[in-house]
Formats: structure tokens, C-alpha cells, sequence
């Protein structure tokens, strides 16, 4: 089995790379009738998808490894829990199943940078979803505590009620680009031309 | 003919021999048969003699090997996921046409649960159809591959592809279809029509509901909007949608008639405290409320803000201002879509009125009906 | 309300009454009958004559729920159904009433013989007249003798043989107008029997002969319009039928309806389902309709309410009298919901020219709760009979304005997935017939 595309994505912190190598690695050898099971870094390939957000895979993944694999290596049920607080939208949760195991070498590097971008996407939800939180439940969500989710909203922009114990948010504007490139004036021709034949 | 049938190397000589036109593919058909016994005997031999074959020539032979080794004897199907794309794509004349192979693949991809590599095939637009069998497999294999990647939208267009295509006696795969349609169309739309459009096969227009009652029941109770209905509607026929092995899609609706609740009051309200919403939508409490409607905004449901301190949900409009270039580009990308559609439709149309067979039977029956009112042409598509 | 107040209404009605060709028993009348107090059966009972009073008074004892007015009704019944021959109903009354009468309304076991066995006779001799009438083939007096049966089915309270004795008259009918009378017969004992599809038929069919329908008669075949659209719940169309109605109704048809029922009917049918414009044009400024209103000022005075937007005073009219409009035979089984689509149309209307609405104010308008008006908005709102938003936080209702550009944007990007899927799906469906006819023709050959 040659993984070198996976250690190459791996060196190269591609982590969105990571599932979609893995999974065309596997029909591949799979196709060559060579048994992989034992060796298989299923691990890896779950936190693949994981990362790029579809636990749809990660959850069918889970369903397809053995049994006594699961069983041998626990950093894959590990994984997995991750994955099972994703997939019930239990957003405090997955900081808790990255914080409990003591993750391999390997996984360690893509579980941090998931861990990174989780909280990313978090602070983004509650930019978007939240007008007033408190702190508590900012800290929650972002996998800090207290003090440190208080700082890090307060970077960003939020103000702080020290007697409620509550930030309040400050929305992001998005810029979107409006200007009209002129091929589109003659696509617009175009399809007038359509409509009129 | 007579034919040595029990060595595999005659089988490979067989498959390379009759794989020139459809008389000879037929006969290979045939022999195949006769040989299932050697394949099933010799099954651990089968691999190798797959790299004497190309797919892209000797697709049937390759493919019916494959299957005795990985399918029927059912062993290890994603075994069988790569090379039957490749076979698949070199079948192909276009990315249009449907193959045999299609909803073998995707059967493989459902077995071996590559769901993400079986979507793969799904987007393709697909116009051309030999066989109205594979037609059929191939929107129902994939219809259950969408479902299990949440891509509820396409699911219904296939599973809704089946269960209105011509037939002339009712399949149990419409039928299953259309009880996962209805299932699908709750989730994703919130919504379910009992009438069938009105090209559906009479036999399905009239069967699907008989063999569907405990869906369609479900979809009564899922209009009242009432959760305890809904519920209850679920508990007493539990046992049918287990044996239909739609019990997950059952929970599913269960979940989106809360969404679907709590969608309705943002027509209503501009503001909502999360205790009124727990009410109004049978939750336990306002956290739960807050959760649901966190999850809603997340996925792009509603559009709304919290309000932790005073505990209001405040309702808000679509942002969408439609002036951004990436929207205009969609909506162009939408008329040229449009555009290639209306055109393979015309040409359909025009193949279709020079179509000599087609001529002679609408010529027939407007003679029949309307002696007066005799063109030849059809009438034009309306579009 | 005062005493004075009410007498000085009263002295217009009487005029009224009398102007209508009104009988004297209805005279000594010194309140509207329809109003917000307790029921006066017997006056209410006075308004009608035949079998329609003892039906009415019937209705009240079952649904009235309080004794003294039952027994009271069940009295009247009594002695109505004895004036009559129908002594079936007689047995059921005395049941009901139990002996709690006393002895005088009791069972007059000689008195239901005697009728019975003059019902026997008599039915004999109309068989034999008729026989008679039918070996000599005199069209006229066979009509007159079927008319005979229907009438005598009629009193003796066999509605279905009173309604095919009627029915089979038309065969011999010579004239339109006995046609006309046919049909109110038939119309008589459909309504009777609350078979409003063949009310509705024989009005048609009444309609048709325009040159015998005097002025009386057209106004019968409106109110009986109007009971058949209330009955299938077609308020709209019952509305205009009992403004239709002419004056010369009077107390022409109290069999069935008296000139009160039309206001009352009709009002809250209008009410229920016109817009404003229509309950200027079609009731307020309706002359005709006016003198019927006269006779129910509290639905008058609803009505005037409502059109100037005083909708609390309006709703406060209506719930006085609904306990009274429970206890009618005809409009019973209608009155939640009219009641109902009166109020949401206040609400609505009330809503309607303001870009944000005090919700306060608003309970205030429509005497009610915060909260209780909160869940009617939502309703109307969630059905789409309101274009507005609730701030539930701040107690405000916000009109809200559909962004066209918006609306037609997302329309437009709908209907292109649509068509999309649509014609991909009639692509493939027509591969399908085409490989299916293939294979059909290749089989023939």
C-alpha cells in the first residue's frame, strides 16, 4: 500500500485533502484484492472527513470498520465520539471528546488544527446566531474558559457586561462584490436572442 | 455449439470471443448462465482472470464475473467499486447515457457504504436510457444513496422519477419508492401531495396508496402540526416502518416537524421569547427552544438572532439582496441550463414527429378520434 | 338598557309592523323580541304559525338548558300540536313534558283517538276520490286530489308522504301557476325536513315560471334561498338572498320565517362575509333591508358598529344576543363560526390601514387580553389573512411589505429548478414509452 499522497497531505497540513486521498486509496486497494483492514489508518480517514464537515461520511466510515479493529484501537472510537457530538449537535461536547484522549502523534497535529478551526467556525455561529450570550455559555461553545472566551470575544469586537456576566455581540458586515463584468451584458443578448427564436 | 464448460480459461475464451455485437452478447448471456456453477466452484480463482479483460470491450463477461465473485457470493463489495466505475465510465458513449452498470455500482457503493463515491455518478444529468429496469434500479439505488447523504433534494427527484415512470403492472420497488418519497418530502419540504401528477401510470395511480396506508397516515397527522398526533401516529404503526426499514427516515420527520413549527412563527413573529417558542412548539424548556432554533440558524433554515439577556428570538428576513456576483452568477448559470434543456427538448420533439413509427400510430388514433382535425405535425412544446 | 330608551324604539317598530301588514297578536309587543334578555318564548313563538312554531319551540326546550323555559316551550308545543292532527308528535310531547304539567297536559288518550280514526276516514275518502279522479282522467282534479293527500300527510306529520303526494301533482299541473304552488309545497315540507338540495331545486324550478310569481311569492323563494345557502354554509350567497328580500314579505311566510329571522339572518350573514364597501352599498343603504332591521335593532346596531369601526361595541351586540341565537332552529349549527369570521374580519380590518399597531390599544379596542390577542393574530397572520408581523417582545403588530424585487427573484430561481427537474423527468419518461413502443412493435413483427 503506498500512503505517500496521505503523508504528503499530512507534511503539507492539506487536511481538507485527507479524506477524499484516503477514500479513493482504499477502493484502489481494495480493487487490488489486497486485505487492508489491520493496517488501515481509520483514524486518520475519519478525522479526514470530520474536518471537511461531512459526517454523513464519518458516520458510514464508523459503520464499515470491523468490529475487533474498533476494539484494538481505541484512538478510532476516539475519534468517533467527536464525530457523534457533531453529529447530534452537541457543540460543548466536542471540545470535551478532543480534551479526554490522549491522541497518537499523528492524529494529534489534524485533531489540533480541527480543534482550531472548530473553534472558528463556533465563534462564527454565535456571530451569527446570538445578539446577547452570556459568558458562560460563550465559553462553552468555544471550548475556553470563562476568562479566556470573555478575551478572545472582547478581541473581536464584543462588549462585556461585568455584572450580568453578558457579551454582547457585534455582527460582522460582509462586503460582497457587486460590480458587473461586461461579458455579461452580451450573455444578456444572448439569451434575449434565445427568448425571441 | 458445444463448449467446454469447465475451465475457466474456456469462460475467459468464451467472454473475449462473443462480446463483438448484441446476437453474440446474447449468447454469452445464455452461456453465463450455464456457468454459474463453475463460478461459484472456482471463485477463488476469479481475480486474476479479471485482469485478462478489459471492461471497456468485455463489459458483460467482466461484469458478470465480478458479481458471482463479489456481489452474489457477497464477500467484500468494495472490491468491486472501482473498476466497475471505470468499467462504467468507458461503457459510456456520453455522461448522458445510463448503463447496465449503473445501478450495479451503485448497489456496490450502498453494500460497501462509499455512499460519498456513489454521488459521484448521481450528478451526472442523465438522458438516455436503454433499459427502463436499470432506469428503474438506478433511481431507487440512488434515491437511498441521497438519503443517506442528507441530499434530500435530489433524492425526491429520483425516487419521484420512479414512482411516476410508465408502467403497466404496480413493482414493489414503486412502491418502496413512494413510501420513501413520502417520507423524504415530509423531511425536506414539510409537505406531502397525495395526488400524483397526472402522466403516472394508472397502475400506480391506482395501488401506491393501498400499499402505502400507515405512510399516508403519517402524512395526515404531520398536517395538523401537532407533535402528539404525529407521535402517536408513529407508536401505532412502529412495526411497519420497522419491517420497511424506514423507521430512521420516521424519526427524521419526526424531528423536522419541529423545524416546520418553529418556521411557521417566524412568518408571524418579529419577535418570540424562547419560553412562548418552547410552548408553542411542545418543547421541554427554553434552553431546548434556544438549541433548536441555534441548529436552525446554523443550517441556514431561519434566519434569526438570540437574545440571551431578555430571552427573545428575534425573527429576521433573508439577507439575500440578489445583487452580488456570485448570485448573478448562479441565476446565469440557471438560464443556461435552462436554455441547454429547452433545446434537447426541441429536438426531441422534432426527432419524435419524424419518427415514422411515432407518425403512424398518432396518425391512427386521430383518425379515430377526430377526422377533421388531422395534422401531421404534433403540436409544439410549450416552453 | 334603560327602559325609556327601549320604549321609544319599540313605538317605530310597532309602525312598522303594521306598515308590513302585521297581525294583531304582534302588536301587543313592547320589546324586540330578538334581543339581548332572556328569551320571551311566547312572544318569540307568536311570530310563527303551523309547524315551524312547534318546531321552534321544540328546538328551544331540547337546547335551552333551563327548566322553567322548557316546560314553558313544551307548554306552547302542547297546546299547538293539539289545535293540529298530528298525533305522533303529540305522544313524543307528552313524554317529554313528563307529567310535570300537571294533568291538563297529559295524555289525551280520547282526544289522539278521535283524530286518528277521522284520519282514517278521511284518508279513505281521499283514496276513493282520487281513483275517481284518475279512471276519469280530469287532470285538474287529480292534481287537486295528490295536493289533498300532500296536505293531509302534511298535518298528520308524514313528511316524506307529504312531500311525494306534493311532488306528484306537477304531472297534472295545467298552469304555471299551479306549477309555482307545487313547489312552494315541495319547498314547504323540503325545509321541514331540512332536505335543502330539494329546496334549492324547486326554487329553480319556481324561478322559471317568471309570469305567475307575484311579488309575495319571489320574496318566499328568496328567504327560502337564503336558508339553503346558510344551511351549505355559502354565507355570502345566503346574505344577498335575505337582502333580496322583499317588504311585501310581511307576515306572509311565518310557516317558515318571520321578518325578524330576515334581519338577523341576513345581517350576520353580511357581516360574516361582506367587505365594507359591500355593507354600505348592499346593507346600509339597502332601503328594503332597513325595515327588517328595524325589527332587531341590536343586529342593526351591530352592523352600524362595525361599518364605523366601533368593532368592541359591535362584538358586544352579537355576544349579547348569541345565547338567544343558540336557541334558533336554523341558525344554531352556524353561529361559532359566523361569530367567528365576524370577529377575525374586525381584526383584520382594524389592522388593515396601520403600519404598526399598539397591541395594547388594540385589546383594548377589541376587549380582550394581550395574550388572547397575540394567538388571534398569529392565526390570521399563519393563515395569511394578515400581512404583518408580531413584535411579541414590545407589543406591536408591524404591516409587512412583500420586497418585490426580493419576491420576484426567489420566484424566478424556483420556477428554473422546476422547470429543470420537470423537463428531465419528461425526458426520461418519454425514453421510457419510446423503448416500450419499440419493444411492442418489434414483438408484433
Amino acid at each position: 500500500m503506498d500512503f505517500s499522497p496521505l503523508t504528503d497531505a499530512l507534511a503539507s497540513k492539506s487536511y481538507h485533502r485527507i479524506a477524499d486521498i484516503c477514500d479513493k486509496l482504499m477502493l484502489q486497494v481494495a480493487y487490488e484484492g489486497i486485505s487492508f483492514r489491520d493496517e488501515w489508518p481509520y483514524a486518520i480517514h475519519l478525522l479526514g472527513h470530520i474536518y471537511v464537515d461531512d459526517i454523513n461520511s464519518a458516520r458510514f466510515m464508523w459503520k464499515m470498520i470491523p468490529f475487533d479493529v474498533k476494539e484494538s484501537k481505541p484512538e478510532i472510537s476516539a475519534v468517533w465520539k467527536i464525530g457523534q457530538r457533531l453529529w447530534t449537535k452537541d457543540y460543548g461536547g466536542v471540545h470535551e471528546a478532543i480534551r479526554e484522549f490522549n491522541w497518537s502523534p499523528e492524529c494529534h497535529t489534524v485533531v489540533a488544527a480541527f480543534s482550531e478551526l472548530y473553534t472558528k467556525r463556533m465563534f462564527e455561529l454565535l456571530v451569527s446566531a446570538y445578539s446577547t450570550i452570556s459568558i458562560q455559555d460563550t465559553s462553552l461553545f468555544l471550548g475556553m474558559s470563562e476568562d479566556d472566551a470573555a478575551n478572545y470575544a472582547v478581541q473581536q469586537g464584543w462588549t462585556m457586561d461585568a455584572a450580568s456576566r453578558m457579551l454582547t455581540v457585534k455582527k460582522q458586515v460582509v462586503a460582497k462584490e457587486q460590480k458587473l463584468d461586461p461579458s455579461k451584458l452580451q450573455r444578456l443578448t444572448e439569451y434575449v436572442f434565445h427568448l425571441e427564436h | 455449439m458445444n463448449l467446454n464448460m469447465n475451465s475457466v480459461e474456456s469462460l475467459v475464451a468464451q467472454i473475449q470471443g462473443l462480446s463483438g455485437n448484441i446476437a453474440e452478447l446474447s449468447q454469452l448471456r445464455t452461456y453465463l448462465k450455464h456457468s454459474d456453477d463453475l463460478l461459484r466452484a472456482e471463485s477463488p480463482r476469479l481475480a486474476p482472470v479479471l485482469n485478462e479483460l478489459d471492461p471497456s470491450v468485455h463489459s458483460l463477461g467482466y461484469l458478470y464475473i465480478l458479481f458471482k465473485e463479489h456481489v452474489l457470493l457477497l464477500e467484500d463489495p468494495i472490491r468491486g467499486v472501482a473498476p466497475l466505475l471505470t468499467a462504467l465510465r468507458k461503457l459510456q458513449m456520453s455522461s448522458e447515457q445510463l448503463t447496465t452498470l449503473h445501478p450495479e455500482f451503485l448497489v456496490l457503493c450502498l453494500l460497501s457504504k462509499c455512499y460519498k463515491t456513489g454521488l459521484s455518478i448521481l450528478e451526472d444529468d442523465i438522458f438516455e436510457v436503454d433499459q427502463p429496469r436499470d432506469l428503474f434500479l438506478y433511481c431507487y439505488y440512488g434515491g437511498l444513496i441521497c438519503i443517506g447523504q442528507k441530499q434530500f433534494w435530489k433524492a425526491l427527484e429520483l425516487l419521484h422519477n420512479v414512482v411516476t415512470a410508465p408502467m403497466s403492472i404496480i413493482s414493489a420497488i414503486a412502491v418502496e419508492a413512494y413510501k420513501k418519497h413520502i417520507l423524504v418530502s415530509l423531511i425536506h419540504l414539510g409537505q406531502f401531495s397525495t395526488s400524483l401528477p397526472k402522466y403516472t401510470s394508472s397502475a400506480a395511480q391506482r395501488n401506491l396508496k393501498n400499499f402505502s396506508q400507515p405512510y399516508l397516515e403519517l402524512v395526515n397527522s404531520y398536517t395538523t402540526g401537532k407533535i402528539s398526533d404525529l407521535e402517536a401516529c408513529v407508536q401505532s404503526n412502529q412495526e411497519k416502518f420497522e419491517t420497511d426499514n424506514n423507521l430512521g427516515l420516521v424519526k427524521q420527520v419526526v424531528s423536522s416537524l419541529y423545524k416546520r413549527n418553529i418556521q411557521r412563527l417566524t412568518q408571524t413573529y418579529l419577535t418570540l421569547s424562547l419560553q412562548d417558542i418552547a410552548n408553542s412548539v411542545h418543547l421541554n424548556s427554553p434552553k431546548e427552544a434556544e438549541m433548536h432554533v441555534l441548529q436552525m440558524i446554523q443550517e441556514g433554515d431561519i434566519y434569526a438572532t438570540i437574545n440571551q439577556k431578555d430571552g427573545m428570538v428575534r425573527f429576521l428576513e433573508d439577507p439575500e439582496q440578489y445583487n452580488s456576483c456570485e448570485m448573478i452568477e448562479h441565476i446565469d448559470s440557471s438560464i443556461q441550463r435552462i436554455m441547454m434543456l429547452s433545446k434537447k427538448l426541441t429536438g426531441m420533439n422534432e426527432t419524435m414527429s419524424c419518427d415514422p413509427a411515432y407518425l403512424g400510430k398518432a396518425g391512427r388514433e386521430r383518425q379515430r378520434f377526430d377526422f377533421d382535425d388531422f395534422d401531421t405535425v404534433p403540436t409544439k412544446f410549450n416552453i | 338598557m334603560e327602559a325609556e330608551h327601549e320604549g321609544s324604539r319599540t313605538m317605530i317598530e310597532e309602525d312598522e309592523i303594521l306598515v308590513n301588514g302585521g297581525n294583531d297578536s304582534e302588536s301587543r309587543r313592547h320589546r324586540p323580541i330578538i334581543s339581548g334578555e332572556q328569551l320571551d318564548v311566547e312572544a318569540y313563538a307568536a311570530l310563527y304559525t303551523g309547524r315551524t312554531k312547534i318546531s321552534r319551540l321544540l328546538f328551544i326546550s331540547e337546547k335551552c338548558g333551563v327548566a322553567t323555559m322548557q316546560l314553558e316551550a313544551l307548554r306552547m308545543a302542547y297546546d299547538e300540536i293539539k289545535k293540529g292532527e298530528n298525533t305522533q308528535l303529540f305522544r313524543e310531547v307528552v313524554a317529554k313534558i313528563d307529567g310535570r304539567l300537571g294533568p291538563n297536559y297529559g295524555v289525551d288518550i280520547a282526544w289522539a283517538d278521535a283524530v286518528d280514526r277521522r284520519a282514517e276516514m278521511r284518508k279513505e275518502k281521499l283514496e276513493n276520490e282520487l281513483n275517481a279522479y284518475r279512471t276519469n282522467l280530469i287532470k285538474e282534479s287529480i292534481r287537486m286530489g295528490y295536493n289533498d293527500f300532500g296536505d293531509f300527510y302534511y298535518a298528520h306529520g308524514h313528511l316524506g308522504d307529504a312531500f311525494k303526494n306534493y311532488v306528484r301533482a306537477r304531472d297534472y299541473c295545467t298552469t304555471s301557476r299551479h306549477v309555482v304552488h307545487m313547489c312552494l309545497n315541495a319547498i314547504l315540507v323540503s325545509i321541514e325536513m331540512g332536505h335543502f338540495s330539494h329546496v334549492a331545486s324547486y326554487i329553480s324550478k319556481a324561478e322559471q315560471s317568471q309570469d305567475a310569481l307575484d311579488p309575495v311569492t319571489i320574496a318566499k323563494l328568496r328567504c327560502a334561498a337564503g336558508l339553503a345557502h346558510l344551511d351549505s354554509r355559502k354565507y355570502k350567497l345566503a346574505a344577498r338572498k335575505f337582502l333580496e328580500t322583499g317588504p311585501e314579505l310581511g307576515n306572509n311566510y311565518n310557516e317558515v320565517i318571520s321578518p325578524q329571522d330576515i334581519a338577523t339572518y341576513g345581517g350576520l350573514c353580511a357581516l360574516a362575509s361582506f367587505d365594507r364597501s359591500e355593507l354600505k352599498s348592499k346593507v346600509i343603504d339597502n332601503i328594503n333591508f332597513r325595515d327588517f332591521l328595524e325589527l332587531v335593532p341590536e343586529i342593526r346596531e351591530a352592523i352600524n358598529n362595525f361599518y364605523t369601526s366601533h368593532y368592541a361595541s359591535c362584538l358586544e351586540y352579537l355576544g349579547n344576543l348569541k345565547a338567544n341565537l343558540l336557541l334558533d332552529i336554523h341558525l344554531h349549527d352556524h353561529v361559532e363560526t359566523l361569530y367567528e369570521q365576524i370577529r377575525n374580519k374586525a381584526l383584520i380590518q382594524y389592522t388593515h390601514p396601520f403600519v404598526s399597531v399598539d397591541l395594547h390599544m388594540m385589546a383594548n379596542a377589541f376587549n380582550t387580553s394581550v395574550t388572547g390577542l397575540e394567538k388571534e393574530l398569529a392565526a390570521l397572520i399563519t393563515n395569511d389573512q394578515i400581512q404583518a408581523r408580531i413584535d411579541s417582545h414590545n407589543k406591536i403588530l408591524y404591516a409587512r411589505h412583500a420586497d418585490q424585487r426580493n419576491g420576484t427573484f426567489q420566484r424566478v430561481l424556483q420556477t428554473g429548478c422546476e422547470f429543470d427537474r420537470e423537463v428531465r423527468a419528461m425526458l426520461l419518461r418519454a425514453n421510457l414509452l419510446k423503448h416500450d413502443f419499440n419493444l411492442k412493435t418489434a414483438r408484433r413483427h
